[in-house]
């Protein structure tokens, strides 16, 4: 976390990691645990994006993913605009440079973000099987993404 | 990640202005009608996610070419089983009709649509899209259905663009009557414990009993869905409210999951005059209203 890296790339790697959502999205969606890269992406970009600009960036993500799906356009735009802003303010408010930061960051986002998605939308697997399997889903989601941002980090140092 | 400061005031007050406007677009989304942002999704999925869905048509397709001609291999033997035993039913509908002195059937059309499932982030899809150049003219809500049963019902149509619900929707409903006719009711969806979807036949007469087994079948009413789709065989009672009526449980003909293809009725421009009344005739004010399409179902 401590590599100065040019936007470009940081640009890159959220870039990559939502393409790679949207283009294998109807296996996101066919397995009940999988790392939510939309999510896990978003969670990136508000790294470095002002509170408004993650917002609008998760209220846009929320749209297109509503689009894929064909439901939920505006309950999912709200929760990921409401994930977007709290991820975006939630950085100054914790320790931003701890090196554990990232995926203890993007562990909490995305299980957030999968727990409000299931409150919200209806006809969900409920909220017993949200505590069950949105905290493994968070858990791949740190890790790859997680892994991704390191490796990326370290690739810059070089 | 590299942070930057926000903490200065004017940024956080436009970033409150900011996420306060969306949330309300968003709330306003939420409120809306599916149908209603029929046209949002439908140009997203023709402009920015155009590419990630033609990959997935592309997988698709390439997944499912042997499954998808073994399917047409038995739905074409069964459809010409069927019509060897419709030719003869229709012309003796036509002579009972002639010697009855009623004029003929007006069954209306099947319009063939491709449908492309939902994918919601969370749970099952309960919509689907249709797309089919004929689409245009027809009039919604209009029953969707295979050959083997009953799928939903078109909601909204725009172009050649269709948006619609499967029977698993909760707001789904549909008139019914047993195959020997001798009851009715309305069909919506009923989640079982174990999470699986079936079907809860409701408002059975108490006088009416459906043994299982029992095929049930649309009843035709309100003009939104044809008579005589395959609904599904019921299974057991569910409820019953003592002297009032009954509810059975209903094992459905048709899963929507690895549905890609479905016809959507179009119904004649009249009604036919005389009504497709179940045998028994305990049609009640309930079920027209069930299928009426002036609430959009």
């Amino acid at each position: 976390m401590g590599a100065r890296r040019g936007p470009a790339l940081d640009v890159a790697l959220v870039v990559v990691l939502l393409l790679v959502h949207f283009t294998f999205h109807r296996f996101f969606v066919r397995w009940p645990v999988t790392p939510n890269l939309l999510v896990g992406g978003l969670l990136l970009a508000a790294l470095r994006l002002t509170a408004g600009q993650a917002a609008l960036l998760g209220f846009v993500l929320g749209v297109f993913e509503a689009a894929m799906g064909l439901e939920g356009m505006g309950t999912i735009s709200l929760v990921l605009t409401v994930v977007g802003y709290l991820a975006a303010r939630s950085r100054d408010l914790l320790f931003a440079d701890a090196r554990y930061f990232t995926p203890i960051y993007l562990f909490a986002g995305t299980w957030l973000a999968e727990l409000g998605l299931l409150v919200a939308m209806p006809g969900g697997p409920g909220l017993l099987a949200g505590l069950v399997l949105a905290p493994i889903s968070a858990a791949g989601t740190a890790l790859v993404c997680g892994a991704v941002d390191f490796v990326v980090a370290s690739a810059r140092r070089f | 990640m590299r942070h930057i400061n926000v903490g200065r005031p004017e940024n956080q007050r436009r970033d409150h202005v900011i996420v306060a406007v969306l949330l309300i677009i968003s709330w306003a989304l939420a409120s809306l009608d599916p149908s209603q942002t029929l046209g949002l999704t439908r140009v997203l999925r023709a402009s920015v996610l155009a590419p990630f869905l033609a990959a997935d048509a592309v997988y698709e397709e390439r997944a499912g070419l042997a499954r998808r001609a073994d399917q047409l291999n038995s739905e074409r033997d069964y459809l010409y089983r069927e019509l060897q035993g419709a030719a003869d039913l229709e012309r003796e509908n036509r002579d009972l009709r002639a010697l009855m002195g009623v004029p003929d059937r007006q069954s209306g059309l099947f319009i063939i649509a491709e449908l492309v499932p939902g994918r919601p982030a969370v749970g099952d899809s309960h919509s689907f899209l249709l797309r089919a150049s004929s689409l245009s003219s027809l009039e919604a809500p209009a029953g969707v259905s295979v050959p083997a049963g009953l799928v939903g019902v078109l909601r909204s149509t725009g172009g050649r663009t269709g948006l619609g619900d499967f029977w698993t929707h909760p707001d789904f409903r549909v008139s019914v009557r047993s195959t020997i006719g001798n009851a009715t009711g309305i069909v919506k969806a009923a989640e079982e414990e174990e999470g699986t979807v079936l079907m809860l036949v409701e408002g059975v007469p108490y006088e009416a009993r459906i043994p299982p087994g029992t095929i049930l079948e649309t009843a035709g009413l309100g003009g939104v869905f044809p008579p005589g789709i395959r609904v599904g065989r019921v299974l057991a009672e569910a409820d019953s409210r003592s002297g009032w009526s009954h509810s059975y449980l209903v094992e459905p003909a048709v899963r929507p999951g690895a549905i890609r293809a479905a016809t959507v009725w179009s119904r004649p421009a009249a009604i036919p005059s005389e009504p497709d009344l179940p045998a028994s005739g305990q049609t009640s004010e309930a079920q027209r209203q069930a299928e009426d399409p002036g609430d959009g179902r």
